[in-house]
């Protein structure tokens, strides 16, 4: 099941390649090009090891700022995924990920994965943002779990905010820890894509416990909790 | 183990200052049979030791993000019977620890594989009082899988059980770590429930586990929480611990709660089971813990303080003026 069709990529690709040339120096935009260019024939993974990385010294940490219905043609494309609050570096590395050859699937997966065991904050985030458009998305699956046992706040966010890799394609205990994550970091659930759908019985009971938890604490319990568990039940 | 949890919490509601006055304590010993060392600074081993803290068990956890080969395995409980044990007799603190495959690496199969290949190689060493921390943090099927080849381990070396209940789905995940204990043979006294709060207590009191809490800021109990429920279950088969690691938490915990206890009129043989007692009956069943070494440790580093080439002699670490800008 792919969340987006080829012909859904290209035309992010294009317009994903039409914000970064707004952004970059014309000296950037050629460095850049003339790596993907590289990437797309190297066997190995040099080329792309050390461009990922690189990326950021080449375009800004600025937010990328959409001109007007670039948002609503992303969300047309790929329905709730937002890049608006995206830096430029971010959506560099994104785009240049899309560029990974993919006719091979192994080769594709390796190298990707590459990225991901060596990856600092800024680049899992960029690799978490990215899940729902690479090419075999069910490959991904238990990077995606493993991203959710991460510490670092700004990964959490990549996989928890705007993100519609998780509720495509998680199974039930994995999303449902996503969500109980999200609670236990103070994360903002509305922005979860797709919560409402895969809301389900274990993942209510298992927020009951925690409001009685955190009653027997003598601690606060938010009302999107309850809100949640309310709207399980509805559902069911 | 800990998470970038509950930032709101820490910054709501009025703070009440209270002041730790050693002198409260002054005498009393403990011990902390849960703190993670090698995530804290020698700053925080001089303090335990003013504040009475005369051993503690570092168990075995994962580092804050997941290792990706073995040897980062091996070379890590190396060091916790290395470096960190001797960094922690420099204080004149008894170093144990407790070793296994923390819950969240359990998920990486590949090299969970190889880890249980490692484990047998450090059990029996010296010092090493329990197999630990093990359990469930997402409850997933591998999690599942390697604490009971683990359990089987502790079963057939003889030695106690550190297990560490999941933060999220706690109620179910302790009740389910219960079971399987039980299920693969191990006598409740064997293993150490960690983790607990108001809502599992009961049930691991009453099954014959020994039930830890954990005084650790906003995440688990606080200590007033504390004095509460030992005045309500009593002190049997109950400890507390710092967990103290590289998140927000407090490697005076324990000091800190005596105190608390005190003021609040527990008895003093009451807070010296829960702060220092319980936890020698429980791990001790290892057979490793011999209190004369909490004497020892302090004796051999004094005198090697006083010898004239102490520092080359891996003496007890010099004091420095704190409120000196001089750094000499």
């Amino acid at each position: 099941m792919l969340l987006i069709d080829t012909e859904g990529i290209k035309s992010l690709n294009t317009l994903f390649l039409k914000i970064i040339k707004r952004s970059l120096t014309e000296d950037a935009l050629s460095w850049l090009e003339a790596k993907v260019a590289l990437i797309k024939t190297e066997e190995k993974t040099v080329q792309l090891n050390m461009s990922f990385a690189h990326l950021p010294r080449f375009a800004s940490r600025a937010l990328v700022g959409l001109e007007a219905g670039e948002h609503d043609e992303i969300e047309r494309l790929l329905p709730g995924f937002k890049i608006d609050d995206w830096s430029h570096d971010r959506l560099c590395r994104v785009w240049l990920l899309m560029q990974v050859p993919a006719q091979d699937q192994s080769a594709h997966f390796n190298k990707i994965n590459g990225l991901f065991t060596a990856a600092e904050m800024n680049e899992q985030v960029a690799l978490y943002s990215a899940l729902a458009l690479f090419q075999y998305p069910e490959l991904w699956i238990s990077r995606c779990e493993e991203g959710i046992r991460s510490n670092i706040g700004t990964v959490l966010e990549a996989i928890m905010y705007h993100n519609p890799y998780p509720a495509a394609y998680l199974p039930e205990p994995s999303f449902n820890q996503l969500v109980l994550k999200a609670f236990f970091t103070e994360k903002d659930v509305k922005l979860i894509v797709g919560l409402q759908e895969r809301l389900n019985k274990s993942l209510s009971d298992t927020l009951e416990d925690y409001v009685q938890e955190r009653l027997a604490a003598h601690r606060t319990v938010l009302p999107e909790i309850y809100q949640l568990i309310e709207q399980t039940k509805e559902k069911i | 183990m800990c998470c970038n949890e509950n930032f709101r919490e820490r910054n709501e509601g009025e703070k009440i200052q209270t002041i730790l006055d050693l002198n409260d304590i002054s005498g009393m010993k403990f011990f902390d049979p849960h703190v993670h060392m090698t995530s804290r600074t020698t700053d925080d081993y001089q303090a335990m030791a003013d504040a009475g803290i005369v051993a503690l068990i570092e168990p075995a956890f994962w580092l804050g993000q997941p290792r990706t080969g073995a040897d980062s395995f091996r070379d890590y409980y190396s060091s916790l019977i290395g470096w960190e044990r001797f960094r922690s007799s420099q204080f004149g603190i008894k170093h144990y620890c407790t070793i296994g495959l923390n819950s969240r690496e359990a998920n990486n199969e590949k090299l969970a594989e190889q880890v249980m290949e490692i484990l047998p190689q450090f059990i029996f060493k010296e010092g090493v009082v329990g197999i630990g921390e093990i359990g469930f943090d997402d409850q997933t099927a591998a999690e599942d899988k390697y604490y009971r080849l683990q359990l089987d381990l502790a079963l057939e070396a003889g030695l106690p059980v550190q297990v560490h209940t999941p933060h999220r789905d706690k109620k179910k995940g302790t009740q389910r770590s219960m079971d399987i204990a039980i299920e693969h043979g191990l006598a409740p006294h064997m293993v150490i429930i960690d983790h607990n709060n108001e809502e599992t207590v009961k049930e691991v009191l009453d099954r014959g586990f020994y039930a830890a809490f954990t005084i650790y800021p906003f995440t688990k109990m606080g200590n007033e929480r504390m004095v509460e429920v030992v005045k309500q279950y009593g002190t049997e088969r109950i400890m507390i611990n710092s967990a103290a690691d590289w998140g927000i938490s407090d490697p005076l915990a324990i000091p800190k709660t005596a105190a608390l206890m005190k003021q609040s009129g527990i008895s003093l043989q009451d807070i010296e089971l829960v702060t220092y007692r319980n936890a020698i009956t429980a791990f001790g069943q290892s057979g490793q813990i011999n209190e004369n070494d909490f004497v020892a440790v302090k004796n051999i580093d004094q005198s090697q303080k006083f010898a004239s080439n102490s520092i080359l002699r891996g003496g007890q670490q010099p004091r420095i003026d704190k409120n000196s800008i001089i750094i000499s």
